[in-house]
């Protein structure tokens, strides 16, 4: 199983550090949802990973070695950087003739990948003529291309339509199901809670959070609990392993625990509650929280 | 692997319809100025003089096709950069001097082969024409006649590698092309008008693209390069600005 790993990774355009230091492991079997704000690094980092830019600092490493060392590229590593870098007068089929041509791939792979992504209809179309959506579909079938084991997609839900983002998950959820690596970078927390099982949240080139999908579930959510006399029920739910927020008027936030359970350590610590609400703070905000400071560009109210 | 790359490239190149049609296009910029030019030459014979008539008939058409070529050979490396397709051709091929060298050994081979037919047309063609107008026409037999049609050939693939190399480092197509046409059409054919007589002169006798058309002529000129050592030239000069293609290549971001 082959997973992608990130040392210390750096690189600097003038005197602007695009990533800075990034560590991380992307594990086979997941995927990892490559999240920040615009111009936090991540397609940069993308493309240090495939050997197109040179990283000033650290390495990129495809199951322990370079990419420009690997002797197979593509049928260890499948990537989807941007659907519009085809030459517009070539056919899609050719487009994925030439890819097939330079792996060494049989040509019945590119019939079978045009299958795969629903566009053996237009095989023998030009590409120039393609919606984005259906370019999306063919930078998707060039990276399934060689079966590789890790997959790189930078926002491949860009320019799709419901169903194509429907798809889109599924396909990427079976394909960390058969085992591989998939890493898909997107500006959307509401998709990735559908989709990826880990985070990596990035701002301004460093690590902000490199956590399980479930985790920043539980953390960002919690649930609103007021009672006459709040100190004996903090000592309850804490000793029961909860976490025990005090908010500015008084209330308590409770993560990490139910309700109803919450409800029944009220009644065992003989404490009125006067309201129980849960809370699901939106996964949405939890990660604008967390990347507020590493903003880069910033719409100013006016 | 290399074979792989190469097979690659010859791929990408024939699924753009629009680059064959360009080297069609350019045989027949050869082949039909070319023509022309010959007749017009073997109408102007005094019978007095040097009358090179393998040389007539290859250097008029080439003029036009050179520029064809050349750009054809610019694209091939610039249209990469321009579709942001440099970066798929890298993640299929990591290794920079081997995809470079896929696309040199690819173009190289086919503006070979384009020259070579285009040649050959333009000289048949051409000494007909010749012997038409009345004027004494060559024949493949004659001494030097075959090194300069299969010469001509060679400077066509030259060429081509002139604009890979320039495409790969310029990477625009609007401006690889302008050095390109400056390099083999402007300088040399308009600058020793233009520059003082001594500075003209070694325009004439030493610039790449006019020292390597030596190898066209048949009849020997002191004051210019011998067929062998002008072609030499042309190639060094061509291998030259590959090897700062492939210098740079090897280094940058794509
Ligand atoms: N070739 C380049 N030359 C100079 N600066 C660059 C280059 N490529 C990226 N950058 C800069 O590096 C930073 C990271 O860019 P990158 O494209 O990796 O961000 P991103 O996370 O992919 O953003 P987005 O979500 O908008 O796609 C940005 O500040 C960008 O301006
Ligand atoms: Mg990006």
């Amino acid at each position: 199983m082959t997973a992608i790993e990130l040392k210390a990774l750096t690189k600097r355009y003038g005197d602007r550090t695009a990533v800075d230091g990034l560590t991380c492991v992307i594990e086979p079997g997941r995927v990892t949802g490559f999240l920040g704000p615009n111009g936090a690094g991540k397609s940069t980092t993308m493309r240090m990973i495939l050997g197109l830019d040179r990283p000033d600092g650290g390495g990129a490493y495809v199951g322990g070695r370079r990419y420009t060392d690997l002797p197979d590229p593509m049928r260890e590593v499948g990537a989807l950087l941007d659907a519009r870098a085809v030459h517009g007068t070539r056919t899609a089929r050719d487009h994925l003739l030439w890819l097939a041509h330079a792996a060494g791939l049989p040509e019945s792979r590119a019939d079978e990948v045009l299958r795969q992504v629903g566009l053996e209809s237009v095989a023998r179309r030009r590409v120039r003529t393609f919606s984005l959506g259906m370019s999306q579909r063919l930078g998707i079938a060039a990276a399934l291309l060689g079966d590789p084991a890790v997959l790189l997609f930078d926002e491949p839900v860009n320019g799709l339509d419901p169903e194509g983002v429907k798809w889109i998950r599924e396909l990427m959820r079976g394909l960390a199901g058969e085992g591989r690596a998939v890493l898909v970078s997107s500006h959307l927390m509401s998709e990735m809670a559908l989709t990826a099982d880990h985070l990596l949240i990035i701002g301004r080139g460093r690590l902000i959070a490199d956590v399980a999908m479930a985790d920043f579930v539980r953390r960002s959510s919690g649930v609103l609990v007021r009672a006459d006399d709040p100190e004996p029920l903090v000592k309850r739910l804490t000793g029961e392993g909860a976490e025990v927020r005090t908010v500015a008027d008084g209330g308590l936030v409770v993560g990490g625990m139910e309700a109803g359970e919450i409800g029944r350590a009220a009644l065992a610590a003989g404490v009125a509650l006067t309201e129980l609400t849960p809370q699901r703070t939106s996964l949405e905000e939890a990660y604008m929280e967390l990347t507020r400071d590493s903003l880069e560009f910033k719409a100013v109210a006016v | 692997m290399r074979a792989r790359a190469l097979r690659a490239e010859w791929t990408k190149f024939r699924t753009v319809p629009s680059n064959l049609v360009t080297l069609a296009a350019a045989v027949v910029l050869m082949v039909g100025p070319g023509t022309l030019t010959a007749y017009r030459a073997g109408e102007g014979h005094q019978g007095a003089g040097v009358f090179d008539a393998a040389n007539i008939s290859l250097y008029g058409g080439f003029l036009f096709a050179q520029i064809v070529v050349g750009s054809l050979g610019v694209m091939v490396a610039s249209s990469e950069y321009a579709t942001g397709m440099i970066r798929t051709s890298l993640t299929a091929v990591p290794r920079r001097a081997r995809l470079l060298a896929a696309k040199v050994t690819m173009f190289g081979a086919v503006a070979l082969a384009a020259g070579q037919v285009a040649s050959f047309a333009s000289f048949l063609l051409g000494q007909v024409v010749i012997a038409a107008a009345g004027a004494p026409a060559a024949t493949l037999g004659q001494p030097g006649v075959l090194r300069a049609v299969a010469g001509m050939g060679v400077v066509w693939a030259l060429v081509g590698l002139v604009g890979v190399a320039l495409g790969c480092l310029l990477r625009e197509t609007m401006i690889a092309t302008t050095v390109l046409v400056a390099i083999n059409f402007i300088i040399p054919i308009i600058g020793p008008r233009l520059l003082p007589e001594a500075a003209g002169a070694a325009v004439t006798t030493y610039w790449p693209i006019a020292a390597g058309l030596r190898i066209t002529t048949t009849v020997a000129d002191p004051a210019r390069l011998g067929p062998w050592a002008g072609l030499g030239l042309l190639a060094a000069f061509t291998a030259l600005l590959l090897a700062a293609a492939f210098a740079l290549f090897r280094t940058r971001d794509a």
